[in-house]
């Protein structure tokens, strides 16, 4: 079957055959229908975050489920089912405390090295990408990185749910656990960034700050919910914020992976106000915090996955779509191919689109 | 009457006669009892923190009642206090969202610029310290700088809770709000340090390792309710608490006011761990916190005055004490007199002790 194959770091990725495995245990073989573009593929492609290769790299689909091991209980073939990355064994400490996002039991769900690949390619094995390796006609999955969801729900938008979405609404309303009335800005108005402005709306924020460089992009937070907006090629957000709030925000989110934006986000807190980082800073950066400024009970954390706990989230975010409190359709800026895959990296770079999502036939 | 009077970074205080202020309506003239000498006054004196000169310095006080200005409620003359530094005005936003040690209006509890100073030396204004100056035989305070406490509580050990044992306290239970059953690492055992491992101890955390370079401030952490002791003069600090809790703790605290140890303190946490710097970093200088870590959902955070509400906050820990549970007799070091205060310092940078409380007559 056809899939997206990485060779490594500032390579455009390859359109090639691969084998997929028949599911053993508790696997599930998925057929791929709508595959999300999303930014963390675009830093390991860039060579931000190391991955070994070759690898089908994509990590937000949905799609239908064609075959499952003998021991699976939870889906059978013909489920709808979104994919998520955070693949959970359900029983070591983090899962057990309420944060299956952070499972540090993953080998459970994962095939051992000695056993055959899930992927492979003439026989010599191809690396999954997180759990999943969306880019590609089919996925081989643990069952425990699959939620259900109703048939009548359009698999496209569900795709989005699958990361981009999950991460920036579940960062405002399970990492931050913002308050109804409070302010909050959001540094970056791409697909996660659009997620998180759309989570503050849902959670009653009063003013929700969009920070990015494109016009294009501000525009489109307004239209989801921001209150306000700051073009960050023109000023500086900090200045500007503190401005538009009289002294700062309760909450801020970091919505793109850059150090110097983690750092606005810190800086652009009133007292006692809590900054959440949701994107990837390169490794090796650090984000740099005036000491004195926890004198004033500033926050700074991270947020993985918008601390999902997929199963529970995933159809909650369903349900506010349809009943018109979630936009999912102003999120997909395009519909493409698999073969489109490097174009999409290539317009999310440019700012031109929030989202593309391939459609697979 | 006397006070120790800083006249500016580096040199030491000097004993001088003071000229104190009558009660002006919601004032309050306050005997001094007992000030102990805590680790904030150093920052000043050494120049990592600025303070106008001439000031009386001491923030961490306890005395009787001795005057009231015409519009007071709360005390009359003869009652016990303690004081604190949190001042409140009782009505900003942060007032009135449980935040009171964020009081963003602590104009209101001041003598304006124009008005009469509440301390001058032959009409010249000094100025008070921290809206306190506890260096001094009398304290003129707003009445919300004030706490009453029952007459029979020791004073020596009143004035401990009004800085440092709330500030620490008050970090573990308020602050990062310890969990029963975690794993804490407690950076510096000076008053501070000693106080957030026992606030710890009363959560119920059950490991609490305490880390310093000193093997007696080692000995008292663990008579006071550390589990474990690192001694960070033998090896790397984040390795040891790493191998001792198979991975990382749930929750760390520095209490020093080093870059250093704010970057161990958040090195050391496992997924999802909270680290609460509580000690002053030096102005100017950055924590450095690795991007790449945020995605495990660390959080750094800062504390002020352990995010007291002191007027409910002190009687409960007064309470604790009287129960034998919060151990204040061994935070006591040394007792002196006024004229002791520069030795007290210097005792405190040789690590000699935890804490010296001047004992006024």
């Amino acid at each position: 079957m056809k899939a997206a194959v990485f060779h490594g770091p500032k390579m455009p990725l390859s359109i090639e055959d691969v084998e997929l495995d028949k599911p053993q245990d508790r696997e599930v073989l998925i057929k791929t229908v709508a595959s999300g573009v999303c930014h963390s593929d675009l830093h390991f492609v860039d060579g931000f975050y190391p991955y070994p290769a070759p690898a089908v790299l994509g990590h937000e689909a949905a799609g239908i489920i064609e075959e499952v091991g003998k021991q699976v209980t939870y889906v059978k073939p013909g489920d709808h089912v979104i994919c998520c990355l955070s693949v959970f064994c359900g029983y070591c400490e983090q899962c057990m405390s309420g944060h299956p996002n952070r499972c540090s039991n993953k080998a459970a769900t994962q095939r051992n090295p000695a056993d055959k690949p899930r992927i492979s390619q003439k026989g010599k094995p191809v690396f999954q990408f997180l759990d999943i390796s969306s880019y590609c006609e089919k996925m081989l999955l643990h069952e425990n990185a699959v939620v259900k969801i109703r048939e009548d729900f359009p698999l496209d938008r569900a795709a989005l749910i699958g990361c981009g979405v999950t991460t920036g609404v579940g960062a405002v309303l399970n990492t931050a656990k913002i308050e109804p009335g409070s302010t909050v800005a959001v540094f970056g108005a791409g697909g996660v960034g659009l997620a998180a402005i759309q989570g503050a709306r849902i959670a009653g924020a009063r003013k929700i700050i969009a920070i990015d460089m494109f016009e294009g992009k501000l525009a489109m937070a307004k239209r989801l919910g921001a209150t306000d907006t700051v073009d960050a090629s023109s000023s500086d957000p900090v200045d500007e914020i503190r401005k538009l709030t009289g002294g700062g925000v309760d909450y801020s989110f970091e919505a793109i992976g850059l150090k110097k934006v983690a750092e606005q986000a810190f800086n652009a807190l009133k007292a006692g106000g809590t900054a959440t980082v949701i994107g990837m800073i390169p490794v090796g950066q650090k984000v740099e915090l005036d000491g004195y400024m926890f004198l004033t009970e500033r926050k700074l954390q991270g947020s993985n996955m918008g601390s999902n706990r997929f199963r529970i989230d995933m159809p909650k975010y369903i349900d506010f779509y349809l009943q018109g409190r979630l936009n999912l359709d102003d999120m997909i800026s395009r519909r493409g191919k698999l073969e489109d895959v490097n174009d999409a990296f290539r317009a999310m770079k440019a700012g031109e689109v929030a989202r593309t999502v391939l459609m697979f036939n | 009457m006397k006070a120790a009077v800083f006249h500016g970074p580096g040199q030491p205080l000097t004993i001088e006669q003071v000229d104190i202020d009558e009660p002006k309506e919601r004032e309050v003239v306050v005997r001094t009892v007992a000030s102990g000498v805590c680790h904030s006054d150093l920052h000043f004196v050494d120049g990592l923190y600025m303070w106008p000169t001439p000031a009386v310095l001491g923030h961490e006080a306890a005395g009787v009642v001795e005057k009231v200005g015409s519009q007071v409620s709360y005390l009359k003359p003869g009652d016990h206090v303690i004081a604190c530094l949190s001042v409140f005005c009782g009505y900003c936003e942060d007032c009135m969202s449980g935040h009171p040690n964020l009081c963003s209006n602590k104009a209101a509890t001041q003598r304006g610029a124009s008005d009469k100073p509440r301390l001058s030396q032959k009409g010249k204004m000094v100025n008070q310290f921290a809206d306190l100056s506890g260096y001094a035989e009398k304290m003129l305070l707003h009445e919300n700088a004030l706490v009453k406490i029952a007459d029979d509580v020791p004073l020596d050990r009143a004035a401990l809770i009004g800085c440092g044992v709330m500030t620490g306290v008050g970090a573990a239970l308020n602050t990062a709000k310890v969990a029963p059953g975690s794993t804490v690492a407690v950076f510096g055992a000076g008053g501070v340090g000693l106080a957030i491992i026992q606030g710890a101890r009363i959560a119920g955390a059950r490991m609490i390792i305490a880390v310093d370079k000193f093997p007696a401030k080692l000995d008292l952490a663990k008579k006071l309710g550390a589990t474990h002791a690192v001694d960070a003069s033998k090896g790397d600090a984040v390795d040891q608490i790493r191998e001792l809790t198979g991975g990382g703790v749930e929750y760390s605290f520095e209490a020093i006011g080093l870059k250093v140890a704010a970057e161990q303190a958040y090195q050391s946490l496992t997924a999802g761990g909270i680290a609460t710097i509580v000690g002053m970093v030096p102005l100017g200088q950055k924590v450095d916190v690795d991007g790449f870590s945020l995605l495990f959902e660390k959080r750094i955070q800062g504390c002020f005055m352990g995010s007291n509400r002191f007027r409910i906050d002190m009687p409960r820990i007064i309470e604790l004490y009287q129960q034998g549970r919060l151990d204040l007799d061994d935070m006591i070091t040394r007792r002196g007199k006024l004229e002791d205060v520069n030795e007290a310092f210097r005792a405190m940078k040789a690590g000699e002790v935890a804490r010296t409380v001047l004992m006024f007559e």
